[in-house]
């Protein structure tokens, strides 16, 4: 069964008298195991795929399922329950909390969810994002690359069945991208999470199963790698 | 919890200034409750020590004490438990350098409303006195020959009781006798069976029996016709509870100043999946924080005060009322938190994570 599913899901956008279709009806499903890129120019409409996919909006036609269950209909207060307990995001801007360190960001995901990752797999984490010595910094002392690494650690950190990253690479020199990537693939293959990446770096599509482009709204596949 | 603690650790001027606001707000409302408590005692503490349930008054004193004119003769006891004569008068004493308004009161010396000697002795002929203690603050001594103004009859006091105002004017007990002579002088034999009201003790008030031209009320009646009484503990009361609606209105604009300046953290945290319940939790439990801190100063601040005031300020501080005033600084701090909740709600996160940023 596919971890994420849209079917036939559009968003039309209502600007004065125009319309703006920011995506154009497409279905789209993805497995767990898969890493997924998906690129295109600047206002194609990646991040408004990618919102409806986490359920931040819901979509003006079509379903949205996650893990089976469709989340197109529900009120906000279920769909933000769901983000919580399914969904990781990594934020195209910082997604920290200014007045918490790098570890109270983390025990703060402990209050309102359970079965968050344990202390070995935290410590694992924490180490291969290289943020092992910032755990008592705030966001305020760290460099753009490392509150990206934090960010992606507290996407991580709930264990969810599906990441949706928008530009995570985006405040990183190529080494560290190339390492975030490896950790993403690494986190999606072995733990059978569905992971989804928006990007502009055309080189970390090497790292991803499959690649789609989005282009004036439409969605489409354009590369696909043998699976190993 | 964790958010409300973990914030104010890291902001702690932007909180301080907060509790700073309601420590002064608490210390204004704990000190006007100790004024209004001590104005109210000037007033009435002679009729609280009688420890009695009413009065018997004429029809005619519109509820006031001296008013009212009344014979021995005119009240039985019919209903009551036990009753006491009393004859008041108003009068100013001088005793050298010293000068009072005073209010004489005669009564028998077998009545309950006989008070405690705290010093000295109880008064035993005509002319005798036992008298209030704020006198003795005042200059006033044990043997001191008062001169009245408006007679040439002196009274000596003999002793000393506590707690004996009335209507903001010390009390001098004394017989009735001693009473008859400073207000009728010469004629005292043809009006010394005047009194101006009965004390009485019963369960119930409906019980006693007394002529039309008479009327019954109870002590707490009597208290609040007293001239200005009710006038400055309304005008107290009032500004006690402006205080409330202040704070109240003070704390809704700092914590929505506060949140609208959060709206993006929210935002990215309601991203995330946390609950608007749980982020509206943690910003009551910031106030609630925020405002027993404040509460709690402004207590040790008004406490310390009233130690070091001078003795002629009537501050009373009545422990119970700070408390439950203190409680409602409490709540009204919270009911202001709950207009930033309403705002919490309605983050959208979507717009809260950039990804979309679209002001129309
Ligand atoms: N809330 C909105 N109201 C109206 N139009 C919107 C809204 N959100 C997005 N759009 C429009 O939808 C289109 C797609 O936007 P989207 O943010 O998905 O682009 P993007 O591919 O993520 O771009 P970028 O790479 O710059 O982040 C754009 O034309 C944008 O103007
Ligand atoms: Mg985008």
């Amino acid at each position: 069964m596919a971890l994420l599913e849209l079917k036939n899901v559009n968003k039309v956008f209502q600007s004065g008298q125009t319309e703006i279709e920011a995506l154009k009806t497409t279905s789209f499903s993805a497995e767990s195991g898969q890493l997924i890129a998906i690129i295109g120019p600047s206002g194609s409409g990646k991040s408004t795929f990618l919102t409806i996919a986490g359920g931040l909006q819901a979509p003006s036609n079509g379903e949205v399922f996650i893990n089976g269950n469709d989340i197109t209909r529900l009120k906000e207060k279920k769909r933000a329950s769901i983000r919580l307990q399914e969904i990781g995001f990594v934020l195209q801007s910082s997604n920290l909390v200014p007045f918490l360190n790098v570890s109270q960001q983390l025990k703060l995901l402990d209050k309102v969810k359970k079965n968050n990752l344990n202390d070995k797999q935290l410590e694992e984490l924490c180490e291969s994002l290289g943020i092992r010595d910032l755990l008592k910094s705030f966001p305020s002392d760290l460099s753009g690359g490392e509150r990206q690494r934090v960010a992606i650690a507290k996407a991580l950190y709930t264990d969810p069945s599906i990441i949706l990253a928008d530009e995570p690479t985006a405040s990183l020199d190529s080494d560290r991208a190339f390492e975030v990537m490896d950790m993403l693939k690494k986190a999606t293959t072995t733990n059978g999470k569905t992971t989804i990446v928006v990007t502009h770096d055309t080189r970390l599509v090497d790292y991803c199963d499959q690649v789609y482009k989005i282009t004036d709204g439409q969605l489409r596949l354009i590369e696909e790698m043998a699976s190993v | 919890m964790f958010l409300a603690w973990n914030e104010i650790k890291n902001n702690k001027l932007r909180f301080l200034l907060i509790v700073g606001v309601l420590t002064l707000v608490s210390y204004l409302v704990f000190f006007l409750s100790g004024l209004a408590n001590g104005l109210e005692n000037l007033n009435k503490e002679a009729v609280i020590k009688w420890d009695a349930d009413g009065i018997i008054l004429t029809e005619e004193s519109d509820l006031t004490l001296p008013q009212s004119s009344l014979k021995i003769e005119d009240y039985n006891g019919a209903g009551a438990d036990e009753y006491a004569v009393l004859g008041q008068f108003y009068t100013i004493a001088t005793a050298g350098d010293n000068k009072a308004n005073i209010s004489l009161f005669g009564i028998r010396e077998d009545e309950f409303i006989m008070p405690k000697v705290t010093e000295g002795k109880v008064f035993k002929g005509s002319g005798e006195v036992i008298a209030d203690d704020t006198l003795k603050n005042e200059g006033f001594e044990i043997g001191d020959e008062l001169q009245l103004s408006a007679t040439d009859e002196t009274l000596t006091i003999t002793g000393f009781t506590d707690n004996a105002r009335f209507n903001a004017a010390p009390v001098l007990y004394g017989s009735l006798e001693t009473l008859q002579k400073v207000r009728f002088g010469e004629s005292t034999e043809n009006m010394k069976d005047r009194i101006n009201g009965f004390v009485i003790r019963t369960d119930n008030l409906e019980e006693v029996e007394v002529d039309d031209s008479f009327q019954v009320i109870a002590t707490q009646d009597l208290i609040e016709n007293m001239p200005g009484y009710s006038e400055q503990s309304m005008t107290l009361s009032f500004m006690i509870y402006f205080l409330f609606i202040i704070s109240a209105v003070i704390l809704a604009i700092f914590l929505y100043v506060l949140t609208i300046q959060k709206i993006s953290i929210f935002g990215v945290m309601k991203a995330q999946g946390i609950s608007s319940g749980y982020l509206a939790k943690s910003v009551i439990a910031q106030t609630f924080l925020l405002a027993v801190a404040g509460v709690i100063i402004g207590f040790i601040f008004t406490i310390l005060t009233g130690a070091f005031l001078p003795a002629a300020v009537p501050v009373a501080f009545n422990y119970v009322d700070m408390l439950v005033y203190g409680a409602v600084l409490v709540l009204v701090s919270i009911l202001g938190a709950l207009f930033s909740i309403q705002t919490i709600v309605k983050i959208d996160p979507l717009k809260a994570i950039g990804a979309n940023v679209w002001h129309c």
